[in-house]
């Protein structure tokens, strides 16, 4: 009988191929033609910008802790960083906000090479806790640092602070960057062992997933993408300090906009970043009850939505999408098979 | 033929607990080995060692020429040690293909149109071929087994580890087991074999080892091994245990 159900099971819905490429399409072109139009106020497009760069977090902090199990606490320390590096060449400098963008995630990428030494011999807690306590020695380093005015923080030289327009064009770009990434990543061969390893890294790497390899890749990336949003959350504030460019808020944000949305899912984020910004506006109006509020929604959907919104929906109405699921028959293939069979 | 595997002087355990204590024992090229021991005398953690999930603290193992003492799990499976989990551990969230087509691919470094065969020959011979689009966590135990076997078969193993692959199933489903061993090992696979089942040890082993606390008590030709005193021994013994506890 059992056996029967699961045969009886249809097969999971996939919406993917050309018409979900098609309407990913559209939607990314009309954004960029009401940004570039000026049919969107310059506070929706604050808005947005926020949006679309929570996303990008979002989608790489899953792509860190969801599949490679690697639950960091301390990814803020690029976003201060990279923050730090705009405030830095702009203001001390006099140059470029786009050199101090590029600085500031190479920066980001060497260091965490170097982190990656340490912190790669550890699990679980051990790794979350580690990554928590260098971001805070790094704020404390700010802190006292004269080079970037200690505590009092830095301005970012007004001349160099793009348009809400101009910021919204890159911060999109950044976001389908970070979500183009992402898809061709898990459609390659590492994209498939990471799966296997969001299952059982054990398993996975018993049957030849190299750990090491695919940990690292993902946290260069990580870091590499989370510095750039940093950078451009730096740029829409026009300053930086250490309490805030460093705060560990940034990667609550980002944990909430995972679970929220589903861990291990690429939609998931998407839509934890919509509905994290949109939460976190409305949660302005009662300041100090806005984190326990947050928290208090993410517990009750840990609890009741282990799986996020998006996690569940799939389950439930049994279908995935941008999935990176192998058929084991080619898609053509069964068309045509199943053309034949009607004929 | 020459030894595919040497255990030499391994100890080894979880963290400070040592579980193996100066193990020694080799596997011929091409040969079924067989493990038998009570519960908890470390056959499991024998194969962890060997697959590299933990690290001996003294000894040497040597694989098909290669000292893998201090390997990582992934380098090993790549020089041909395949194997299965006692407790199955699909890829709950992965379809049951592509829980093999992972092996295929990071294993026997097929790429992902080559290892789709690989993977749909191991499924046809494991029968989950008719399975191969379910999702990993909705298969039944009996099914989790075969997955488990179909996985390391993806790997294109020189060394297949079968870790009580028989347990819990019918008299018929054993003989299915014993006739795949069999093929398996006339398609060239040398395979170590963990069973409680008596009677597949019997008729499907070359070699057969007894442990008994992280040790080799005894190795040798199935029968006589099984008819052994010691080996009486350990088993009334941990019987006689059994019974005072209850
Ligand atoms: N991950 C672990 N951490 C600590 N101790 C463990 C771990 N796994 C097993 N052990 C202990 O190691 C000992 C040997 O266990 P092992 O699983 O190797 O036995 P086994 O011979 O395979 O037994 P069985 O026939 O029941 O499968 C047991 O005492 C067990 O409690
Ligand atoms: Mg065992």
């Amino acid at each position: 009988m059992e056996n029967n159900g699961i045969a009886l099971r249809k097969p999971v819905k996939i919406l993917d191929g050309i018409p979900m490429l098609i309407i990913c399409i559209v939607i990314c072109i009309a954004l960029y033609i009401l940004g570039i139009t000026k049919t969107f106020s310059n506070n929706t497009m604050r808005y947005l910008l926020k949006i679309f760069l929570y996303i990008t977090m979002g989608e790489m902090w899953n792509l860190m802790s969801g599949f490679t199990g690697m639950t960091s606490l301390g990814q803020q320390v690029f976003v201060g960083i990279a923050g730090y590096s705009v405030a830095v060449f702009t203001s001390t400098f006099k140059m470029s906000m786009w050199l101090g963008l590029l600085v500031g995630a190479v920066i980001g990428v060497v260091f965490a090479l170097l982190l990656s030494l340490i912190l790669f011999r550890m699990r679980g807690m051990y790794f979350a806790v580690a990554t928590w306590l260098i971001a805070e020695a790094v704020r404390l380093w700010f802190n006292s640092w004269r080079f970037v005015k200690q505590g009092a923080g830095m301005t970012i030289a007004t001349s160099q602070i793009p348009k809400v327009r101009e910021l919204y064009i890159y911060a999109l770009t950044l976001c389908i960057i970070a979500l183009v990434v992402v898809y061709i990543l898990l459609r390659t061969k590492t994209g498939l062992g990471l799966t296997a390893m969001r299952d059982d890294a054990d398993a996975s790497s018993s049957v030849g997933v190299n750990i090491f390899k695919s940990k690292l890749l993902c946290y260069l990336i990580c870091s590499l993408f989370i510095a750039l949003a940093g950078g451009m959350f730096a740029l829409q504030k026009g300053s930086v300090l250490p309490s805030s460019s460093f705060s560990i808020d940034w990667t609550v944000a980002m944990v909430f906009i995972v679970i929220i949305g589903g861990v291990g899912t690429m939609a998931g984020p998407i839509l934890g970043g919509i509905v994290y910004v949109i939460l976190s506006e409305f949660l302005a109006h009662f300041p100090g009850w806005s984190n326990i509020i947050l928290g208090a929604i993410a517990i009750l959907v840990i609890i009741f939505l282990p799986d996020g919104i998006i996690g569940t929906l799939q389950k439930k109405l049994n279908f995935e999408i941008f999935s990176q699921k192998r058929l084991s028959e080619p898609k053509k293939v069964k068309g045509l098979k199943e053309k034949a069979n009607m004929a | 033929m020459g030894n595919i595997l040497t255990f030499d002087h391994i100890d080894a355990g979880y963290g400070r607990v040592q579980i193996l204590h100066d193990l020694s024992f080799s596997v011929e090229e091409g040969e079924v080995f067989g493990v038998i021991g009570p519960n908890g005398c470390g056959k499991t953690t024998m194969f962890n060692a060997l697959i590299g999930l933990i690290v001996p603290n003294h000894g040497t193992i040597t694989f098909n020429g290669h000292n893998i003492t201090k390997m990582k799990p992934d380098a090993r499976c790549h020089l041909g040690i395949g194997r299965t989990y006692q407790v199955p551990r699909p890829f709950e969230g992965m379809s049951v293909y592509e829980n093999v087509l992972v092996a295929a691919v990071h294993g026997a470094n097929h790429n992902e149109k080559t290892g789709r065969q690989v993977a749909l020959d191991a499924l046809k011979l494991t029968e989950l071929y008719d399975k191969r689009e379910i999702r990993a966590g909705e298969l039944t135990l009996l099914d989790r087994k075969r997955l488990e076997i179909a996985r390391a078969l993806g790997t294109e193993p020189k060394l297949l580890l079968l870790d009580e692959v028989a347990a819990g199933l019918t008299e018929a489903e054993v003989q299915d087991v014993i006739k795949m061993v069999k093929n398996l090992k006339a398609a060239g696979y040398s395979i170590i074999w963990i069973e409680h089942v008596i009677q597949t040890m019997v008729e499907a082993t070359d070699h057969l080892m007894c442990m008994s606390e992280g040790h080799e008590l005894l190795i040798g030709e199935p029968r006589p091994v099984m008819d052994s005193k010691e080996v009486e021994e350990v088993y009334l013994g941990v019987e006689e245990e059994d019974e005072e506890d209850e």
